[in-house]
């Protein structure tokens, strides 16, 4: 299978064609299950991948044709087929695959439902290019294909003003990132000859660490754009205007993932670029406690799971610059399965209560809902780190690295966002699914799914619940730290994490972890089940940090008053100019030419002896000319 | 004979053709602009006239352009004429001052 | 011999000279026509006085004859009714009256500085080489000036032609 890697994306890209074309008018309904089994198909050749790669076939270059060869450029369209893309492959395919069948029922009286199921098969094919790419430069095809694909989708109800909004926020902050990643590559480039990731890779050593800092800084700033670290953050929440499988699939497993997977893939890069781990590190965490404290006092469902997705992301940079690629990937591959869940099932919860999203209104939906309340709940308890989840292995080991390999602030900072996310997601569990209902009108007619939207909840519960153990137990030594480390290992550099695995200390740590955890749970059962304190009440004094937080720190408010007023006022600039010089230009050449001939006009008077007159004036001047000239008056 | 001096007899096409060239330039009917072209041609026929008969050769090629000038001008007239008839027809006019339609 | 052709000359010099001052300045356009007439009665005489006999009569014929008559056609069918006479010259005038003195002096002054060469050539005998050099060295343009008589010729009757309403 592994020789017909180039088949997983195929599938998806011809559920695309086939959609594109005919959908709209002949195939109607029948596109959603024609891309949902393209991909269940990518799905199964992902399995296979995965079990070869596993039997044995540890690293495998599969090329299809030679796409530049200009002297010394040569880029290859060739997929390379290693542990780290085998498990990203899975991870992708699956959970689209999931999400697909899902929106078959969700998008069902949608009349863009052709559209939908064109452009989300295009984006899972541009995210496996992303992954399966041996070199930056196909990468890059594919970053840029999931970049489009979002804004597409992002912007799927156009009709409407806040998505196109979004969805061009979206792609403007995803260019800005874009522009790092390029000139990440041409610097890789330029110093090594090559955008190869095993070419780069062999010959780390060319390069000055200066110089090295630079092109994963570069990187990183892609990274951040595409993964909604700090500075690059706003457009996540933003997003969440698109149908909300577009917001579980692209925003939460795997799209937002590709930043985590360019620096897990270039490790061997940035393992020799210290200060640029340094400040992934530090973006990270201080992304992760910043979204979770505005997701504190969000009211919009989604809202809340977006600021969520960020500040799990920033938990796996934080992974990745304390030194511990693995535990970022195990984190990326658990978190896809329990927020791609919650999504799904606050998408399950406004298609229920017909379309309301504030979670002011919901309250005592279990009752009506309970397949999705149990799923959510476990979701829930994976994204708390509640063991045995999911969620528990994967970040328990991304913060006990972080005190393990002598980070200790940073440590902290992701105990406290730990806390900090137990509360967030009892608050909003609590405020949907208990309590008396807030709304009577909503509450009567709200029900539970259809089974096809159902089916893929408990199947993502499935994966949130035992993912975790299967891939990370026991710590440090699990199936997924025997299978990744050749990838991180590279040429004499041993990962920090491979030290000997000593339980002692891991369990302390994990301890300390769970009872963070138990805490934030503790207090929001208590705010909002029993008021001790009052939620409003807690408002009201915090006073001033309440409102910083409701209005996200007044971000998008300072990227609008300094970067978007200067550049209208630059293009308004441009335009006075346009208009004033260049346009003034052309207009008085313009009248220059009407003045003119409004002049020698008047000489065409339409009365003949006047033309008779002018010829005997002409005959004058000749006589003139011809008499100054034989008498000597003119020279020549 | 011996004769009246050249001189003379182009001083008199001289003179007969700026009568001419005034008169088309100063009166206003088309027909009478028409008569002094006439005169004007009849000035440059004796002036051509004189020259050859001077100066001339044997093959009196000046006389043959004389000729020729007679075929110009009666072709000329005939056709003027029938342009002013046309016009007259238009608007019952042959005033030239009020012939502008083609103004501007 | 002399006397009796600078007389001559001078009689027909004031005909001509007269005669056109009088086509330009007469009020009257029958009276100018005539004149006109006179004009080109004077100038075959004159070509009778250098000897060119063929063209004196070609002279008479054609101008005194056919033109003179045409002008007069043109006169009879372009009648002005009663035209104020103080509208007599364009306005340009003054103008035209300067220009026209301003080239007519230097012209004369050239005219008067040429060399007579002095031989006079016997009068007549003038039309047995015009004939030769017409049908012979001249013949492409004495062809085209055929053709340019028949072309205004068609040219002229089209120009008259009245469309079939205006026939009405």
């Amino acid at each position: 299978m592994i020789d017909r890697v180039w088949l997983i994306p195929a599938l998806p890209l011809a559920a695309f064609l086939v959609n594109g074309l005919f959908g709209r008018r002949w195939l109607g309904r029948w596109t959603g299950p024609l891309a949902a089994s393209a991909l269940g198909l990518s799905a199964v050749g992902a399995t296979l991948v995965f079990l070869e790669v596993l039997g044995g076939r540890a690293q495998s270059v599969v090329t299809l044709y030679r796409w530049i060869g200009v002297g010394d450029f040569r880029v290859d369209v060739a997929a390379l087929v290693d542990p780290l893309s085998s498990v990203m492959l899975l991870v992708v395919t699956v959970v689209s695959f999931l999400v697909h069948v899902y929106a078959i029922g969700y998008m069902e009286h949608d009349h863009g439902f052709p559209r939908f199921f064109t452009w989300l098969p295009l984006f899972v094919f541009a995210m496996l290019v992303l992954v399966l790419a041996d070199n930056y430069l196909l990468m890059f095809v594919g970053w840029e294909g999931v970049g489009l694909c979002s804004y597409l989708l992002i912007g799927f109800w156009f009709e409407r003003n806040e998505p196109a909004m979004a969805a061009k926020k979206a792609f403007v902050m995803n260019r800005i990132g874009d522009w790092g990643f390029t000139i990440g590559m041409i610097a890789t480039f330029l110093v090594f000859g090559s955008m190869n990731f095993r070419e780069v890779f062999e010959h780390v050593d060319i390069a000055s660490q200066g110089v090295l800092v630079l092109i994963c800084l570069a990187f990183f700033l892609g990274a951040a754009g595409k993964s909604a670290q700090l500075p690059l953050h706003s457009w996540l929440p933003d997003a969440m205007e698109g149908p909300t499988p577009v917001s579980a699939l692209i925003h939460a497993a795997t799209m937002v993932t590709a930043g985590v997977y360019l620096v897990a893939r270039s490790t061997p890069l940035f393992q020799a670029a210290g200060p640029a781990l340094a400040i992934v590190g530090a973006v990270g965490a201080l992304t992760a406690i910043f979204a979770a404290t505005i997701a504190l006092v969000q009211f919009d469902i989604k809202r809340v799971m977006a600021y969520s997705t960020v500040s799990q992301l920033g938990y796996m940079f934080l992974a990745l610059g304390v030194g511990a690629p693995v535990a970022a990937i195990f984190h990326l591959a658990t978190h896809a399965f329990f927020k791609a869940l919650l999504f799904l099932g606050s998408g399950s919860v406004i298609h229920g209560v017909g379309g309301e999203q504030d979670m002011r209104k919901m309250g005592g939906l279990r009752r009506k809902m309970p397949v999705t309340y149990w799923t959510m709940l476990l979701a829930g308890g994976a994204l708390a780190a509640l063991p045995p989840l999911a969620g528990f292995w994967s970040k328990d080991e991304i913060v006990g690295a972080a005190f393990t390999n002598g980070y200790p602030l940073l440590w902290a900072v992701g105990v406290f966002t730990g806390a900090l996310t137990a509360f967030y997601v009892t608050r909003a569990l609590w405020m949907t699914f208990h309590g008396q209902p807030r709304d009577r009108h909503l509450y009567d007619h709200a029900h539970e799914s259809p089974a096809i939207m159902t089916v893929p909840l408990v199947a993502l519960a499935v994966g949130s619940a035992g993912v975790g153990v299967a891939l990370g137990f026991p710590p440090e030594g699990g199936f997924i730290h025997r299978f990744l480390a050749p990838v991180v290992e590279v040429a004499g550099h041993t990962a920090p994490e491979h030290v000997a695995v000593e339980y002692g200390p891991i369990l302390a740590l994990a301890a300390v972890s769970v009872v963070a955890g138990l805490v934030g749970i503790g207090v929001g059962l208590s705010m909002y089940a029993r008021h001790r304190p009052d939620p409003s009440a807690v408002a009201r004094a915090a006073g001033g940090l309440y409102t910083v937080l409701v209005n996200r720190y007044w971000v998008d408010e300072l990227y609008d008053h300094r970067f978007v007023d200067a550049a209208k006022a630059f293009a308004g600039a441009t335009w006075a100019f346009d208009i004033h010089v260049i346009d003034g230009l052309v207009d008085r050449l313009g009248w220059v030419a009407t003045g003119a001939a409004s002049l020698l006009r008047r000489t065409q008077t339409g009365v003949v002896g006047n033309y008779a007159l002018s010829v005997m004036a002409g005959l004058l001047a000749v006589l003139a000319l011809y008499g100054g000239l034989a008498t000597g008056v003119i020279g020549r | 004979m011996t004769a009246v001096p050249l001189p003379a007899f182009i001083a008199v096409s001289t003179l007969l053709f700026f009568i001419g060239a005034a008169g088309v330039l100063m009166k206003r009917n088309a027909v009478v602009i028409l008569m002094c072209v006439e005169l004007m041609l009849n000035a440059a026929n004796l002036a051509l006239v004189a020259f050859s008969r001077r100066y001339g050769s044997v093959d009196e090629r000046g006389s043959v352009f004389v000729v020729f000038v007679f075929v110009i001008a009666a072709a000329e007239v005939a056709v003027g004429l029938a342009i002013v008839l046309s016009a007259y027809r238009n608007r019952p006019t042959v005033d030239v001052d009020e012939l502008h339609q083609l103004k501007g | 011999m002399d006397v009796v052709g600078l007389l001559i000359f001078g009689a027909l010099a004031i005909g001509i000279v007269g005669a056109g001052l009088a086509v330009v300045f007469v009020d009257r356009i029958t009276a100018a026509a005539l004149l006109m007439a006179f004009t080109f009665l004077c100038n075959a005489g004159m070509f009778l006085l250098l000897g060119a006999e063929t063209i004196a009569a070609f002279q008479v014929l054609i101008y005194v004859g056919a033109i003179t008559v045409l002008i007069l056609y043109g006169v009879m069918f372009t009648p002005q009714g009663d035209r104020p006479y103080a509208l007599f010259f364009q306005k340009q005038t003054p103008l035209a009256g300067f220009l026209v003195a301003a080239v007519a002096a230097p012209v004369l002054a050239l005219a008067l500085t040429f060399r007579d060469p002095g031989i006079a050539r016997e009068g007549g005998g003038d039309l047995q080489p015009l004939i030769t050099s017409i049908f012979g060295d001249y013949a492409v343009p004495f062809e085209l000036a055929s053709v340019l008589l028949l072309a205004a010729m068609v040219g002229a009757i089209v120009l008259v032609k009245r469309d079939e309403e205006d026939a009405k």
